[in-house]
């Protein structure tokens, strides 16, 4: 009798936590989206308005904006990320010292807190005394005097470059986690065969890392999306707005400006775009599961 | 011939690769020591000095108590959240529960919910209960976004581990709480560990939350950074020190936990 409920009891903790902690803050900014509250005016939310906070983002132009950053970042920054992990784990899934020392310090950025290595590119690329503008510019004389972070695609650039930076060892660990899996046999047979490592990657191992690689793709596509930390602390969503972030939008509207029904129906939106997202990645997980277990 | 050519090519990029992620942490330690004249040079030979350290300890940036917020947020959501998401993989992995595909499916979507979806209702919260700019109140937002991820890390290592001695036990009649106890716990430790040092991360260098939920009290160490910017101009010494102060106690945790990281992820993330 006690065992029978046993599973349950297990899970009642776990639910307490994550109910309040996410289900009802969601419930209170979905409801909260539907009416007018700008807080220097009222403490108390004020009346509700319909769909009029959806609409009015549909056409300001600073969300749409927002909108068309959030998508750059996240096609540039999930391209890179699995390319260059990809490209790693192939690198370093053979033995050595120098390949053990390699995964090693790869989980070093990984711990290194997202503000921080926004703080510190933001110092590297400082025109007058930053390592790396100066660096460039002795190494590529075109590069001299370039004012990297007061540049809208060159801000864009290192901002997308402290993502990879930080997230291509984790992803790195995810493709050496799934090329241990893939069985060698194929692999040994096609190489005595003579077939050169470049069709090896791409006919034998790329194709069983179908799986793996979407993954990660579809990971790393949720967490560009939250986007946040970086653009504080590296470019503060500038210059101009060439690097507001939907996630920095959000918190602009909501911390800066105190329009809170606004922000919780662009809150919202965000959260419907990274649902989508998630949905699927979640079926696909479970696809992928009965096509290994069949 | 050309074998010892890929060979030194394969060298030169693991070196290349080496550089790229070490340079701007060492950069960030070696701006930690130097003197503010040094700091805006690029000379690697400079004095040495602990004055930076020493500066951003005292007043008015008062880092120890930055340090000791972040200790208390992180340690405080690592113990909550760890032994309940382990009860629930536990849960998850060994029965068949009455919808919990569901249920799982509503814990991993969670995981995928916007940091700032979340923190604005609990600022109005807050607000309104008087809670702002305390740690209570970074502790229960930071459960939200660890939570449902331990358990989906903590639920791969119990996967992994094989039911036949937990059978043996129940036949020989343990009760089921009594199997957890004895044999699962011990043997997911090590997996459980790495959940925790994963989580405690996690917490640790969170910002946005810190950001918005505290101003002067409950200040932690990511958020700390930002006052170095000062109407001065940005204190690139006194930052990187700080940034020397979050990082090594990550490092070495994360260094840790290196070996089992692989086998985490992958458990969590494709199976």
């Amino acid at each position: 009798m006690q065992d029978r409920l046993l599973p349950y009891w297990l899970l009642v903790p776990a639910f307490i936590i994550v109910l309040a902690t996410t289900i009802y803050p969601l419930a209170y900014s979905f409801i909260t989206s539907f009416r007018a509250w700008d807080m220097t005016e009222s403490r108390s939310p004020q009346g509700f308005v319909g769909f009029d906070n959806y609409i009015y983002a549909a056409s300001e132009s600073a969300f749409l904006n927002s909108l068309w950053v959030t998508f750059i970042f996240v096609i540039a920054s999930v391209t890179l990320t699995v390319v260059l992990a990809m490209a790693l784990a192939l690198l370093l899934r053979r033995k050595g010292p120098m390949h053990t020392f390699t995964r090693i310090i790869l989980i070093l950025p990984f711990a290194m807190s997202p503000a921080l290595i926004g703080v510190s590119y933001r110092f590297m690329f400082n025109p007058e005394f930053g390592v790396l503008a100066k660096g460039l510019g002795a190494i590529f004389p075109s590069l001299q005097g370039v004012p990297w972070l007061a540049d809208p695609d060159l801000a864009m650039g290192i901002l997308v470059l402290t993502d990879v930076w930080h997230w291509t060892p984790y992803m790195t660990f995810m493709c050496l986690g799934g090329l241990a899996s893939i069985p060698k046999e194929t692999e040994e047979a096609a190489r005595i065969d003579g077939a050169s490592n470049l069709r090896i990657v791409f006919g034998i191992i790329l194709p069983q890392m179908r799986g793996v690689i979407l993954v990660m793709a579809v990971l790393k596509t949720i967490f560009a999306l939250k986007m946040f930390d970086q653009v504080v602390t590296l470019t503060g969503g500038g210059p101009g707005t060439s690097t507001e972030t939907l996630a920095y939008f959000i918190f602009n509207v909501g911390f800066r400006w105190f329009d809170m029904g606004y922000a919780s129906a662009l809150a919202w939106i965000l959260t419907a775009i990274m649902m989508f997202i998630s949905t699927w990645y979640v079926r696909m997980l479970l696809s992928e599961r009965k096509m290994a277990t069949a | 011939m050309k074998r010892n050519l890929a060979y030194l090519g394969e060298r030169a990029l693991l070196v290349l690769i080496s550089i790229v992620v070490l340079f701007p942490i060492a950069w960030m330690f070696l701006t930690a020591f130097k003197q503010p004249r040094d700091a805006y040079s690029l000379s690697l030979i400079f004095e040495p000095t602990l004055q930076n350290f020493i500066t951003v300890f005292s007043d008015p940036w008062n880092l120890g108590s930055m340090v000791m917020n972040s200790v208390i947020v992180a340690t405080v959501t690592v113990a909550i959240a760890v032994p309940c998401a382990a009860l629930a993989a536990y849960s998850f992995s060994r029965f068949r529960v009455k919808g919990r595909k569901f249920l799982f499916f509503l814990i991993l979507s969670t995981q995928f919910i916007p940091a700032v979806v979340i923190v604005l209702p609990f600022f109005l919260m807050f607000r309104q209960l008087g809670m702002l700019d305390t740690r209570l109140a970074l502790i229960i937002v930071n459960l939200a976004i660890v939570t449902p991820f331990v358990i989906w890390m903590i639920k791969g290592f119990i996967d992994a581990i094989p039911t036949d001695s937990e059978e043996a036990a129940m036949i020989d009649g343990a009760s089921r709480l009594r199997v957890i106890k004895d044999i699962v716990l011990p043997m997911a430790a090590p997996g459980i560990m790495t959940s925790s040092i994963f989580c405690f991360i996690l917490t640790w260098n969170e910002f946005l939350f810190a950001l918005i939920l505290s101003r002067r009290d409950a200040v932690t160490l990511p958020v700390g950074l930002v006052s170095f910017r000062t109407e001065r101009g940005d204190l690139w010494e006194l930052m990187s020190a700080a940034g020397v102060m979050i990082t090594v106690p990550i490092f070495i945790m994360a260094l840790f936990i290196q070996k089992h990281f692989t086998r985490g992820m992958t458990a969590g993330a494709v199976k």
